[in-house]
């Protein structure tokens, strides 16, 4: 349990993103958006309280919902589009969930701990899912006939009509270069750090991940540059 | 379905169609099935064309003031584009006559440019990861009107997902790293051409996923908005290499692939259609961020469902001359929820089956739901058979519209149109159609065994792909 203090200190994190002022603007308690929301048809979630709870400042009861409620959260933003005060309560939520990872609640490590294989596919190859992750042991409630063409999934996709389609492990075929492009954003932009927080294992799979593709492509340039002095 | 408050009065009390409940423009059922448009409960008011006007014109008027309103009030953000643009701050890559636009209204009556052709593909993850009809419906399409493949669009390996996804689902990412790559993607974007001969900017992005046009266009306003963030992803971009004189890129218009089938839907009807599809009982499920995010921006025609709501997907499947079939939960969300469709799935399946799966079924007895979103055809697609674990034994073919455009335009089943990846129902829409689904498979078996011996048929020159060689 979280001091007084520290709960402030999320709440002024929450309040100090340069969304928020974007995403609240009023509340009338009409509750048209969660009426309307998905989530609080199955979950204990209501988007008119987390709207209400961050209205009045009410620190421990914010706290509190960043235990569990903001991740029931669809992110369908229909909320949004029904609010007559032109809140985004799906974006509060969004930055709550931010605030959450930085301060390092075990709320978020748990919650994303089943969401590990997209993470690693998504900072390594730039995709954020693969033909190789829909299969039908990974998604047993999809039924047995998860497609309609039995075969080998090499062959299934080399038959797609589009050559950067053509793959397996990743969505399309990404170049070398942009992932190495996305490495960097994810550096400079504190991304890679969130993951450290919430998941050491998992970031230092990445990191290793990402080492070798450096290297890979540190290796094409210096071949590139000897093709060029050979050509010369 | 022509929008019931266009034409007051206009009953006929002998419904014609081809289904049950199926509706010509205009006309209202009499029958008990209900009215395309308002769900099974419906009773017509049966007033005179005088008294309808009388009863409907204080709505009109209240909702034209709503719209005045709401555009006085609200920024349009690509007016400060051009401010920052003079400032030289940024550089805007603009929808210009080589792009063929087409003006569309938005949500308060903006205009919109919707470029037609020199198009760079901006790929979704989950359509080419677990749903690759959508992008080959769609180059398909383009070669029928004739495009050059590497002149009139482009399809490349230089480009990320955009990372929304994750965000969405996870929390993980922030506005500076969604940003970040908006902007790489989309200078890639302006700079494509340069490789194939074309000018900086030749080719527009075209952008596939719902949930990135809704992300980029809400990022884009950050931008626009934030010196602090410009200046944030200025140093991360001119790290990268991909600023323009110094500058950010930023595009004039965000455009979603449906917007694209939008304003091209009756040349595809008039110029490519082959199968009559007025048998074909469509429902259409919009994406949610296609029109809840940024929804000043989202294509709205008073000539489609009364300008109420969004015109694409309806568009498509009107001018096609398929039957547009209402359902009372047509608003709602189709469960997908980022997180949710990977560890809650009781939530996603839960909410899929019973808010659109079962109201499509028997409010609308629908023979196929259309969207043009990733995740609405995967939710909605692969979550039908644990139904009946719930006594909910109901099934709907779900598909992109683009895909059922492709198919009423003569694409092969499997080899085009993909449908091989889903779960759902589709071989009974495509029999409906008149297509032989036996004999498109059949012949796919044999393609496979072409493709084994490496005979493959692309649709466009594999070597376009690679401009950066890396």
């Amino acid at each position: 349990m979280a001091t007084y203090a520290e709960m402030q200190q999320i709440y002024d994190d929450i309040r100090g993103d340069f969304r928020y002022d974007h995403e609240l603007n009023g509340c009338l308690n009409c509750g048209i958006c969660t009426a309307t929301c998905p989530s609080a048809q199955f979950y204990d979630y209501s988007p008119r309280e987390i709207v209400q709870l961050l209205w009045t400042e009410n620190v421990e009861q914010i706290y509190d919902a960043m235990q569990e409620k903001i991740w029931a959260c669809a992110q369908c933003m229909t909320c949004a589009a029904r609010c007559p005060f032109k809140n985004s309560p799906g974006g509060l939520v969004a930055i709550m969930r931010e605030v959450a990872i930085k301060h390092e609640m075990q709320s978020a490590k748990d919650v994303l701990r089943p969401f590990g294989r997209v993470m690693l596919k998504l900072i390594t190859t730039g995709n954020q899912l693969s033909p190789d992750m829909i299969q039908p042991d990974h998604f047993p409630d999809w039924g047995p006939n998860i497609q309609k063409v039995e075969g080998d999934l090499r062959l299934l996709r080399k038959a797609i009509p589009v050559k950067t389609l053509q793959t397996v492990d990743t969505a399309w075929e990404v170049s070398l270069k942009t992932s190495v492009e996305m490495y960097t954003i994810w550096e400079m932009t504190g991304v890679l750090r969130s993951l450290e927080l919430m998941d050491e294992n998992l970031f230092d799979v990445i990191e290793d991940f990402i080492d070798e593709k450096r290297e890979d492509y540190e290796d094409w340039l210096e071949e590139q540059e000897e093709d060029e002095e050979d050509d010369d | 379905m022509k929008p019931t408050d266009q034409t007051p009065g206009n009953h006929n009390t002998s419904a014609e169609g081809t289904g049950t409940g199926a509706m010509k423009p205009g006309f209202h059922n009499t029958d008990g099935q209900g009215i395309a448009g308002h769900g099974s409960f419906f009773q017509a008011t049966d007033l005179s064309p005088e008294d309808a006007v009388r009863a409907t014109d204080w709505v009109r008027k209240h909702v034209d003031r709503r719209t005045i309103d709401l555009g006085d009030r609200m920024d349009d953000v690509r007016e400060h584009m051009e401010e920052l643009e003079k400032d030289g701050q940024i550089i805007i890559h603009r929808v210009g006559d080589q792009h063929e636009p087409v003006s569309v209204k938005t949500l308060f009556g903006w205009d919109k440019k919707i470029p037609t052709k020199q198009l760079w593909h901006h790929k979704s993850c989950g359509q080419c990861g677990n749903i690759p009809g959508y992008p080959t419906a769609l180059l398909w399409v383009m070669n029928k009107f004739g495009f050059v493949p590497g002149k009139d669009y482009l399809d490349e390996t230089d480009q990320t997902s955009c990372t929304a996804w994750n965000y969405h689902g996870s929390g993980i990412g922030n506005v500076e790293s969604l940003a970040a790559v908006f902007l790489r993607n989309f200078h890639q974007a302006y700079i494509s051409g340069k490789q194939h001969g074309h000018e900086a900017g030749h080719f527009f992005p075209l952008v596939h996923c719902g949930t990135s046009y809704g992300n980029y266009k809400e990022i884009r306003k950050y931008l626009i908005e934030s010196a602090e963030l410009r200046e944030k992803v200025t140093k991360i971009l001119g790290k990268l290499g991909r600023l323009v004189d110094g500058k950010l890129v930023i595009p004039e218009e965000i455009v979603h692939y449906s917007e694209w089938v939008h304003v091209m839907r009756n040349r595809i009807a008039s110029e490519l259609q082959t199968i009559d599809v007025s048998n074909i009982r469509v429902t259409a499920h919009v994406a949610c961020h296609y029109y809840k995010m940024v929804h000043e921006d989202a294509i709205y025609d008073p000539t489609v469902l009364g300008g109420n709501r969004t015109a694409i997907i309806t568009s498509m499947a009107q001018a096609l001359g398929a039957q547009v079939i209402d359902y009372s939960t047509w608003y709602d969300c189709c469960g997908f929820g980022f997180r949710h469709i990977i560890s809650e799935r009781e939530f996603t399946r839960s909410f899929t089956m019973d808010r659109k799966i079962r109201v499509a079924r028997e409010e609308a007895n629908a023979d196929v739901m259309l969207t043009n979103d990733t995740g609405c055809v995967t939710t909605m697609d692969k979550n039908q058979w644990i139904g009946k674990a719930h006594d909910q034994d109901f099934q709907v073919p779900i598909m992109a519209e683009v895909q059922f455009a492709a198919l009423a335009c003569g694409a092969d089943p499997l080899k085009i149109v993909q449908l091989q990846w889903h779960a759902s129902p589709c071989e009974e829409l495509v029999e409906k159609m008149g297509i032989s689904w036996d004999e498109a498979k059949k012949n796919f078996h044999e393609y496979l065994k072409e493709v084994e011996a490496g005979n493959i048929e692309y649709l466009y020159n594999p070597e376009l792909a690679y401009g950066s060689k890396a």
